[in-house]
């Protein structure tokens, strides 16, 4: 709804005439009162002026005892129409009373003054002499003055309207340029008209066309500013887009690209490609190289895919690419396209200087448009679990099962520690020479309520997440100490880098070493897979549980990034060599090389080396062959809940 | 021999006396102690603090006289308001510039009046008359009853610089020209033979 102007003009007359009534009222009112005040005054003057003029012959005629000459003098009197009675008392006694014949008509408007009579040059009081004074004169004074009064103010009145008139008309041009200035806009040009008056009006009108002039200019090179502003803004909208959807390093489209095509189409399949290990290459040549040779894959990869194959390639990330079929291909040439696509990249050789270096890709695809990224993904990441080259989404690998495995491990793994289901199992550890148990390895194992024994495979990395980790460490800390108190027995333990740095897990394994007093029979097993970011941390546990007259282990070695530098500085008493390297040493002549490299080493600086994953007669005798001091495994013995020496 | 005496004096008074209006010479003889009195300069006018009324009057005039003083004496009771009064008869033979007098009040028939009239003047004292004519001859008041009582004052007076009269007096009374003829004046003569008297102004 339009609010009504507030009409300054009109607020202007409102006002005068306003102020106007009530000045009138007062000015009425206040005038009336005086000027009544004032004629009954000067009526009641009047009166005692006549009785002041009368008196003195008044008085002398008592005095005289002219008694007729009282009784002219009075009848003198009221011929003043004025005077409606004249009385005169000789002491008490009225000596003369006159009344008018217009007494009885006008007694009720009339008023009486009194006058004492004196005897001539005496002060000598000898009568008194009473007036009654009509009103009529008053009242007609009254009638009168309120009449021209009335008739004063209207004008006053009707003057004061016209003035606020006259201001309203004066100020009318204000609220036509209002009008015309509330419709203004720079495009527009409006003619205020006002400003050839030489007054108020005509400056305003004036002033306001020379602004518009102003404002025009003004918006003109605004209008120029924001054009050239606007094409800038296009261009670098151009060059953002381009790099919000590429991949600086390839050029190729990245993974905001693909989501907006996976959004974009209807139909379509969907293949991540992963490179195996790129990392080792970034770490081991440097990065540049690693970005050199996502270069040239990159380009091999697209080097593949012809036109028929409907295909865009897609960098998503730095060791992971994706190719987005836009026209879906049927399933099977999908898979073959997929296979061909592995056997190809296998083939690619990439140098740097002499090295000539290969890649592994590990794929995983969807053969549906609809969630394609994260279905790719989800089978991507199966066939890493699954050590698998290519797998193809289906519903078995879907997640929300996963998540309610999960679920359900955690639930299962409260229960067992809430009822003392989990316990350390027990592996042998044979000295190779004299083939007797040195050692045992404490193995975490959950027995469920159908007494069924299930390996931390199962529940260690859910434990992780579910923070029940901890619990399960402090439990195995308890038991197996517990176990070997008095067992003539070494054990050891795994502990990960995680408990290391947990001061409350450090704490509790000092005090169940004091309180069980195995410091001579542990030995601590700390991953060597993991990465031993917090050196000075697990440095200082380390020097921590020597100090208490345990043992370290390295286990795992050769499984990850093995640093034999680490091996010097953290002073540990014993290596097992990963499993991943003994399992096959009977027969894979690149792990016998690794086995041999790091025996030596360990030998020079002392440290006793145990093999794990000894399963086979020839891989035993191979262990045994390499000058290695310790085995363990299920050819020698399998983990049990008791340890029989 | 007193009682031949008395009755010659009586007879010849009946005589001789010139005849005098009673309603007047009472008339005269309440109001003119009072007028004495609306003298503002009456205090220069006393003689040993008394007011000294003398009636001057004609040999044959005492007995008139005579009643006139008895008449204020019975008005008055010897006091005019706060002053003492005394009332003293003169002959007009023996009134002379020495003679005690307040005021005086003359009688009529003599020819010294004039004479009378200039000395009351040069001794500044008021001089009322009987008669209205003798304003005439320098006398200054008189009284005569018309519709109503009317006091007479001889403008001239007015130019005394020994008299002063309270203001009132002059509004009510009627004035007299210096040349002024009663005789010759109709209005006068028709009011004064339309009087009335009223008695009871004078019964005091």
């Amino acid at each position: 709804m339009k609010e009504k102007i507030k009409s300054l003009s009109s607020k202007i007359v409102y006002l005068i005439t306003v102020v106007t009534l009530v000045s009138i009222l007062l000015i009425f009112n206040v005038f009336e009162k005086i000027n009544k005040e004032a004629f009954y005054n000067i009526e009641t003057e009047k009166a005692k002026l006549v009785l002041s003029t009368i008196e003195p012959l008044i008085a002398l005629n008592i005095y005289l005892n002219l008694n007729d000459r009282i009784d002219q003098l009075a009848k003198q009197l009221v011929t003043n129409p004025d005077i409606l009675a004249v009385k005169v008392l000789q002491g008490d006694k009225v000596i003369n009373e006159i009344k008018s014949q217009e007494f009885d008509k006008n007694i009720d408007d009339s008023f009486i003054v009194k006058n004492d009579i004196f005897q001539p040059n005496s002060k000598k009081k000898i009568g008194t002499l009473v007036l009654t004074y009509s009103n009529k004169n008053y009242k007609e004074l009254i009638d009168r003055y309120t009449t021209l009064l009335i008739k004063v103010l209207c004008l006053f009145g009707l003057f004061f309207l016209l003035f606020g008139l006259y201001v309203k008309r004066l100020l009318s041009p204000l609220r036509d340029i209002a009008q015309l200035v509330r419709g203004y806009s720079p495009e527009k040009n409006i003619n205020i008209p006002f400003d050839h008056q030489n007054n108020e009006i005509g400056f305003i009108s004036s002033a306001l066309n020379n602004m518009q002039q102003s404002i025009q200019q003004y918006s003109k090179q605004q209008q120029n500013i924001n054009k050239y502003l606007e094409e800038k803004v296009d261009e670098k909208t151009v060059e953002l887009r381009q790099q919000l959807y590429t991949n600086t390093l390839t050029g190729l489209p990245n993974r905001r690209s693909l989501l907006h095509d996976i959004n974009h189409y209807e139909e379509g399949a969907l293949l991540i490609i992963n490179i195996d290990d790129f990392k080792e290459i970034n770490d081991f040549f440097g990065h540049a190289v690693g970005d050199s040779i996502l270069i040239s894959f990159s380009q091999n990869l697209a080097n593949m895919i012809t036109r028929e194959d409907n295909a865009t390639l897609i960098h998503l990330s730095g060791d992971e690419f994706a190719l987005l079929f836009v026209q879906k291909p049927t399933k099977n040439e999908f898979i073959e396209f997929a296979n061909t696509l592995l056997k190809s990249i296998e083939k690619m050789i990439f140098n740097h200087e002499n090295n000539v270096l290969t890649l592994r890709v590990t794929m995983g695809g969807a053969y549906q448009i609809k969630e394609a990224l994260e279905k790719a993904d989800i089978a991507l990441k199966s066939a890493k679990k699954q050590a698998k080259d290519f797998l193809l989404y289906d519903e078995t690998l879907n997640v929300e099962q996963q998540y309610k495995n999960n679920m359900e491990w955690t639930k299962k793994l409260n229960w067992a520690i809430e009822n003392d289901r989990i316990t350390p199992f027990f592996q042998p550890i044979y000295d190779n020479k004299t083939k007797q148990i040195v050692s045992a390895e404490c193995l975490i194992r959950l027995v469920d309520d159908n007494k069924k024994i299930i390996s931390p495979f199962f529940f260690l990395t859910i434990a992780k997440k579910s923070k029940l980790y901890s619990k399960l460490t402090k439990i195995m800390i308890q038991k197996s100490c517990q176990y070997f108190e008095h067992l003539d027995c070494d054990f050891s333990i795994n502990l990960s880098v995680e408990d290391v740095l947990d001061e409350n897990i450090v704490s509790y394994i000092s005090q169940s070493i004091k309180k069980y007093n195995v410091s001579h029979k542990i030995i601590l097993e700390l991953l060597e897979t993991e990465e031993i970011e917090n050196y000075e941390e697990v440095s200082s546990f380390i020097s921590e549980m020597k100090s208490l007259g345990c043992r370290i282990a390295i286990d795992d070695f050769g499984s990850g990034y093995s640093n034999f530098e680490y091996l010097l500085k953290l002073n540990v008493d014993y290596i097992k060599i990963d499993g991943s390297l003994i399992k096959n040493i009977d027969t894979d002549a690149n792990a016998q090389i690794v086995v041999e490299t790091i025996v030596n080493f360990a030998k020079k600086l002392n440290i006793l080396i145990i093999a794990e994953y000894v399963h086979n007669e020839g891989v035993y005798k191979r262990v045994q062959e390499l000058d290695i001091e310790r085995s363990q495994g299920f050819h020698l013995a399998e983990p049990r809940n008791t340890l029989t020496l | 021999m007193k009682k031949i005496l008395f009755l010659y004096l009586t007879l010849v008074n009946i005589v001789f006396a010139y005849n005098y209006d009673d309603v007047i010479l009472k008339a005269q003889a309440s109001i003119f102690p009072k007028i004495i009195l609306l003298d503002k300069k009456i205090e220069d006018k006393l003689i040993d603090g008394k007011i000294i009324y003398t009636i001057v009057y004609n040999k044959d005039d005492y007995l008139t006289a005579l009643s006139i003083e008895k008449f204020i004496d019975k008005n008055f009771q010897g006091q005019l308001d706060k002053y003492d009064y005394k009332i003293n008869l003169v002959e007009f033979e023996n009134f002379s510039l020495k003679t005690e007098a307040s005021a005086i009040y003359v009688l009529n028939q003599s020819d010294q009046i004039e004479n009378i009239a200039t000395m009351a003047r040069e001794k500044g004292i008021i001089s009322f008359s009987y008669d209205i004519n003798n304003l005439k001859k320098g006398l200054m008041f008189s009284l005569v009853i018309e519709k109503s009582t009317v006091l007479y004052l001889k403008k001239e007076i007015l130019f005394t610089k020994k008299i002063e009269f309270v203001d009132a007096l002059l509004q009510m009374v009627r004035f007299v020209e210096k040349d002024y003829s009663y005789q010759n004046d109709k209005n006068f003569q028709n009011r004064l033979n339309s009087r009335i008297y009223y008695a009871s102004i004078f019964s005091r």
